[in-house]
Order: C-alpha cells, then structure tokens, then sequence
C-alpha cells in the first residue's frame, strides 16, 4: 500500500507559519522526517492561497527536492499553484484534485495530460458531496470518460472514495467502505486512495490514530491503493506494511458479524473491535465510543 | 399458516418515575417500536403534559387563551384547573418570562412562581427553562433545590450547563432532561457525560430537541426514530431513555398558528387548524417515538389522547 505523509498542511499551525514566513528550515526538517517515517510520497497542502499559491507551490516543491526525491501530490484547489507545482516537479507527480465538476475537469485534465501526472479523482460534483456508494460510481465514471477524451491513462487516475468525518456524517461512511470495494471490479485499471485523517476529524485527538488505523484495516482489505495519512503514526505504517496480521484478522471478523468473544481479546484488540463496530454503523458514534 | 414478519428487540427502555405520592406517573419502559404491541410491551402509556407558563402570556392567539381565560394571569390555579378540569396527568411549567431574551424576570420571582404552581398541583410538574445555559445554570439549579422531594423533571442540560444542573439535580433526587441539538450522536453523548457526572439511568430524559410542522418536525422525527431504534435494536444503553417533546410553543408560535381566516381566507378557520397542527405534529412525535408530548390546547390534547388509546387498547 502507498502511503503519502500528510504533514506538510497548511492548516497545521507550524506548517502554515513556515509557509507565510518562507522557513526553509521548518519545511525541510518535516518533508525529510516523513520520508524517514517510511513514506512512499508525500502530500504539500498549500490551501486554497488564491493570490500568492502558485509562487508558494513552486517554493515548497522545490525546497522538498533538497531533501527528498520522494513523488509528491499538490494538494490545492487553485490551477495556477498545480502548474507551477508540475512544472518544477521532477518525474511523476499527483495532482490533488480534480473532481467530477465539469470546470474542474476542463482546466485540470489538460495539466494531468501535458505534465504526464497522475490524478486523484474526487467523486464529487456539481450536485456537491455523494451520498452512497453508487453516487460515487456514478462520478468515477464521469471522470474516467472525460480523462479519456484527453488519451489519460486509467491507471492514472486515483480514485478518492471521500471518506467522511464520523462525528457529524457516521452513516456516510458505509457509502465510502462500499464504494472502495466496487472501484477492483467497477475500475480496475484505476487505482484508489483516501484522506486516511478524514475520518477522525472534530474527534478528541487522543483518539484519532484508533479511528484511523481501524479504517485503514477495513479498506485495505477491500483492496486501496493508497492512503493520505499521518506519517508519525509508526503503528499505522506497520498496519499498512502487513505487519499486524492477527489485528487485521480481528477486524475482518467483526466486518463478517462473527461472534466475538471478548474475554480472550487483549485490552489493544477490544478497542479495534469496538472502533470496528462503530465504523461499521452498528454502534452510534459519541466521542466516548471506546468506554462503551 | 401466513406470519407477518416481527422485528428482534434486544433493548428496552428505562422507566423513568415522574413526581412524587399517589399521581407519580412513570414513563417509558417499551419493549418494541411505538405502538408495535403485536411485537412486545408499552407498559406505560405515552403522557400528554399540559403546558403553563409562569407569566400571563402576551402573544397568545385569543383562541389558545379561551379555555383558561379565568386563570391565565395566575399560574399556580391554570396549573390547578388544567388538572381539575382537563384531567392533566401532567403539568409542564414553561419558565419563558425568564428569558434574557424576553421579559429577563429575576430568579427569586420565578422561583416563587415555580413553588407556588408545585403546591397547587400533586400531578407530576416538568420545570422546563429559557435554554439559555447560562439563566438555566442558576435558575434551575435554584427550582431543583425549592422542589426538594417533589421529583420534578427540569431541563433543558446543554452540554455546557449540564454539569451545574446536574449535580444539583442529583443532590436534590429530581430527573433531568439532557438536550441535544437534533443530533442522535451528541443525545448519546450528553446522555454519557451525565451518567459520567453520577445522574442514575432512571433520573435521565431525551429532550431531542423538537421541530414543528413546517419548521422542522421531519428532523425531530428521523431523530426521535434512530434513538430509539439504537436503544430497542441495537443495545445503545445510553439511548435508553424516555423522550420528552416540548411541542406546544413550536407550534403556537409559527406564522401559519397566527393567522386567521380574515388574514388569509385560504388557511381556513384559525382554530381548527392550529388544533390540528397540534394534534397532528403530537400524534407525530409520539409515533416516531416521544413518551411525553407537551401541549397546550385542551382539545388537541383530547384528540391525541384518543388516538392514543386506540393505539394502545387490546383485542385489535
């Protein structure tokens, strides 16, 4: 699985200091800590930055490659930053994103076209944020058939399923787990990917990482490629490397409405049970899920 | 041999005693969907409480006034007539000239009417505040102490009074109603967070927060269903509890309650149809699951309690 280290975000207090300030220091020291924590690529989320983004893009990518020679994924939603960004990025970036809104695909898809890049395909449209699994099938296909008019590859294109925050929109989420399962058979020259933070957003941050891993057990069973996350979470990175296949197992079974008895459950493994249940809808989100 | 088909119950909701002597009323304790008696028990029926305030209200329809004209500039003998009269189960005193928003009366005088209306009743009082946090915070900590023994239900907790009202509620043995803004995960978690305080499961009441026709009565409903069905079907512990809907000023207070016929020919005559908005919007909530409806109009008070007994009597 491809991780992609998120922690060079603008909404980070520190990050976006060193962003305003032009701290080289600062955005070097993370970029190369996250590509020492074993990640595979690494995520520049520079916000919107409508007046100075696309000179702030090409300064951090630039800055990274001092660092690293990992692939990096422009995380903006202004064009402008994405083409300074590609244009000073060495070998295959990821543009993030581009969703299923037709002006998005206009001015973006070209960029993807003339830089060679890959795309993370966002199955959102007009229409705004989908609302089951089929909504999200039906903005893929709209995104893979215009790609196409511009010779773009499949396998360019990551399909992002949107994961939704479990605070507010916990029974979004089972669209999301169904549609990552549909994308293997649906799109299978496509690859996959998701905001793995998502999910745990608003929740106490103590609690985060369990939110987080769990999923990352549940989708990476029903095959994703790749996931945008926290690089300093090592546990989650030895989930995504296969190191913990006897969690995973657990996970797996408490999907399968397997009876669980927790009695020979560690005090570790009950919380990935109850995490499980409560991603999986059965039990009502309330920030006190874990004492339950 | 042709079975409809029955949903699995593993849950059942908590009894909740309001009151206090010979007309206590207890609520909750359902084993099954609203009304489902063909699939298990509602022991308790649902209540209507009659709704006073603690003030002579000054934007009442003239309509909503006629049946307590006598009485509705004192509210210890509207309470008192709503049970001698109107056979109230239940009185639901509405603190609203409290509001900082409103009239902003002073603590001690309303806390002097509250004592008053206790002592002309001995039906159950539900003390229901401003839903200011920080009034509420000293106002109804003020009720809890002077209805000492009474068992008074007083609400609304927020998630940032609760702890204020709580304790004093705890201290002084009276159930609490922990609101949540339309919100089935922040019910759960309020619900939590008071039993984390010390408040015992049968002192707990939902107030789910409550939207009247046309003005949000469909969220209130889809609410009011996923706490119950988490608490009867998913073994939710912590939704376990009575529901509580204060009904009666949602409906009164919309445009479509205060026009006439003159106003609007097309609306039809004034007083049916406000009867019926309340009616309606109580049958409503009590369908989607409330164990307490408050109202305010002695006749759509008679309407629902008769489709409550329909609903609710054997041999069907």
């Amino acid at each position: 699985m491809i991780l992609i280290g998120e922690n060079l975000n603008v909404s980070s207090k520190k990050v976006g200091e060193a962003l305003k300030n032009k701290d080289r220091k600062i955005i070097r020291e993370i970029a190369e800590a996250q590509a020492k924590a074993g990640m595979n690529m690494l995520d520049i989320n520079i916000g919107p930055a409508p007046k100075i983004g696309s000179e702030m893009m090409s300064w951090v990518v630039r800055t990274v490659r001092e660092v690293t020679d990992l692939p990096l994924s422009l995380d903006t939603t202004n064009i402008k930053a994405i083409e300074t960004g590609l244009q000073v990025h060495e070998g295959k970036a990821l543009i993030n994103s581009i969703s299923a809104q037709p002006e998005r695909m206009a001015a973006l898809l070209p960029l993807a076209k003339k830089y060679n890049a890959a795309f993370v395909g966002l199955t959102l449209g007009d229409e705004g944020f989908p609302r089951d699994a089929n909504e999200r099938g039906l903005f893929a296909a709209q995104i893979i058939a215009e790609a196409f008019q511009y010779n773009i590859p499949e396998e360019d294109i990551w399909l992002d399923p949107i994961a939704p925050p479990i605070k507010t929109q916990q029974l979004q989420i089972q669209g999301c787990t169904e549609f990552t399962l549909m994308i293997r058979e649906a799109f299978p020259e496509c690859k996959s990917i998701y905001g793995g933070s998502n999910i745990s957003n608003g929740v106490p941050r103590n609690l985060r990482g369990m939110l987080n891993r769990t999923y990352l057990i549940m989708l990476k069973r029903y095959g994703i490629y790749s996931a945008i996350v926290d690089a300093f979470d090592s546990e989650l990175a030895n989930i995504a490397e296969g190191q913990r296949p006897e969690l995973e197992k657990l996970v797996y079974s408490v999907m399968d409405g397997d009876d669980i008895d927790n009695s020979v459950l560690s005090e570790e493994e009950i919380k990935y049970v109850k995490t499980t249940r409560v991603l999986l809808g059965q039990n009502l989100y309330s920030d006190f899920w874990l004492e339950l | 041999m042709f079975e409809i088909s029955k949903v699995k119950y593993t849950g059942k909701i908590k009894e909740v005693t309001l009151g206090s002597g010979e007309k206590a009323v207890i609520i909750g304790g359902e084993t099954c969907y609203p009304f489902h008696l063909f699939e298990g028990e509602m022991p308790n029926t649902p209540k209507i409480a009659f709704e006073v305030w603690d003030f002579e209200p000054d934007d009442w329809q003239d309509w909503a006034i006629e049946p307590f004209r006598d009485v509705i500039g004192n509210p210890a003998a509207w309470a008192r007539k709503c049970v001698e009269v109107f056979h109230a189960e239940i009185i639901a005193l509405n603190l609203k000239g409290a509001d900082p928003n409103g009239k902003d009366r002073v603590v001690e005088e309303v806390v002097s009417v509250v004592k008053n209306v206790i002592e002309a009743v001995d039906v159950p009082v539900i003390v229901w505040g401003t839903s200011n946090d920080e009034k509420d915070a000293v106002l109804l900590r003020r009720v809890a102490e002077v209805c000492e023994g009474k068992n008074v239900a007083i609400g609304p907790l927020s998630e940032k009074n609760y702890k204020h009202i709580g304790a004093t509620a705890i201290a002084y043995n009276h159930p609490v109603l922990a609101s949540s803004p339309i919100d089935v995960n922040l019910a759960k978690q309020l619900n939590i967070l008071l039993g984390n305080l010390g408040v015992k499961d049968e002192k707990i009441l939902i107030d789910p927060t409550t939207g009247g026709l046309g003005y949000g009565l469909e969220y209130s409903y889809s609410v009011i269903e996923r706490d119950k069905m988490a608490g009867l079907t998913q073994e939710d512990i912590k939704l376990q509890y009575p529901i509580v809907c204060n009904l009666a000023q949602e409906i009164w207070k919309t445009k479509e309650a205060k026009l006439t016929q003159e106003d609007d020919p097309k609306l039809g005559d004034e007083k049916k149809r406000t009867i019926l908005l309340e009616s309606v919007s109580a049958m409503s909530m009590l369908i989607a699951g409330a164990d307490v409806v408050i109202m305010r109009h002695p006749e759509s008070i008679a309407l629902v309690q008769e489709m409550i007994k329909e609903l609710t009597s054997r041999g069907i």
